[in-house]
């Protein structure tokens, strides 16, 4: 069980995933247009080989990055004699909550290296946002999440996002607010079970 | 007129469709439906499995958050004696519900259930 303060982000990860294949791609832009300016096959796969795999890697590489360390995560959770009886996957934040030990599960898009086994007892604050905005008839929401503070440092995990606006009481919403509400339960009852 | 009973019969819930008659209301109780949970709800259509799984609660505030409910009435006809069970699903939400689905038992599936839980 780790007692190091949580990092949602690693920088150095962070900027190598944006950074290095848009490197890549303009040295082999800037290869392709000193040895081969007048054309052929080399230029072609110099220009556009590292570009294609570029768009590749920030589409699904972080993706499939992420859901390979989520596994692992998973399998120290239970290697450490903790049982796993609420999961919750978001696109930026796996949570994992032991109830009858009070014991967390974390990892994070952007810290896919690092997992986090720590006691419930660390969460200082819980509350759940549903994303309510205007009122009345154009009363809505685009993103419904709960929320925990550990250390310090907010953690919101959404249960549901979408790029358009919807009223309150539509499907997506209330499907949302419920898984909301269901996780900040579940994190209650493992901090007031953690010691 | 006798038409637009017979169409309304369809929509009105609580009609005989035979008597076009309000039926009477003989059972409304919620219950709690502990191994649906949001995100994992699968449709039934077993009378078996509501006799097994349903639990009994006094109103929406003894639903733990995230978990379905079913709101079941019985309804019986004074006129013809025909007797149905109508279940309802839903999961609520806070002061709201998202209605999942409703059917029907009217051939007595029910009836020991609902007896039962009468007590």
């Amino acid at each position: 069980m780790n007692h190091e303060t949580l990092k949602k982000m690693n920088p150095l990860y962070f900027l190598s995933y944006i950074l290095i294949p848009a490197a890549v791609t303009a040295v082999c832009f800037w290869l392709g247009y000193t040895f081969f300016h007048d054309g052929g096959a080399g230029a072609a796969i110099l220009f556009m080989g590292p570009s294609f795999l570029s768009i590749l890697w920030w589409a699904f590489g972080g993706k499939l990055l992420f859901k390979a360390k989520r596994k692992k995560l998973i399998r120290e959770f239970q290697n450490s004699g903790f049982r796993p009886d609420q999961t919750f996957d978001s696109d930026f934040c796996t949570v994992l909550v032991d109830m009858e030990q009070g014991r967390l599960g974390l990892i994070f898009f952007w810290n896919p290296f690092k997992n986090y086994i720590l006691p419930a007892a660390r969460i200082t604050k819980i509350w759940t946002d549903d994303g309510k905005t205007g009122a009345g008839v154009l009363a809505g929401s685009s993103r419904v999440s709960f929320l925990f503070l550990i250390d310090g440092i907010r953690i919101r995990v959404n249960t549901f996002t979408s790029n358009k606006r919807w009223r309150m009481d539509t499907e997506y919403i209330l499907t949302g607010i419920s898984k909301a509400d269901l996780m900040a339960d579940v994190l209650t009852k493992a901090k007031e079970r953690s010691v | 007129m006798g038409f637009l009973r017979k169409i309304r019969s369809i929509f009105y819930e609580n009609w005989c469709g035979r008597c076009q008659i309000d039926m009477v209301t003989e059972h409304k109780k919620l219950y709690a439906m502990p191994d649906m949970t949001v995100g994992n709800y699968r449709s039934r259509r077993t009378p078996e499995y509501y006799r097994d799984h349903l639990v009994l609660v006094e109103d929406k505030s003894q639903i733990p958050a995230g978990m379905y409910a079913c709101r079941m009435t019985a309804s019986r006809c004074p006129e013809c004696g025909y007797h149905k069970v109508r279940l309802e699903v839903f999961l609520p939400v806070r002061d709201q519900e998202k209605r999942e689905e409703s059917f029907y038992f009217d051939k007595g599936e029910l009836d020991s259930f609902i007896r039962k839980n009468s007590r």
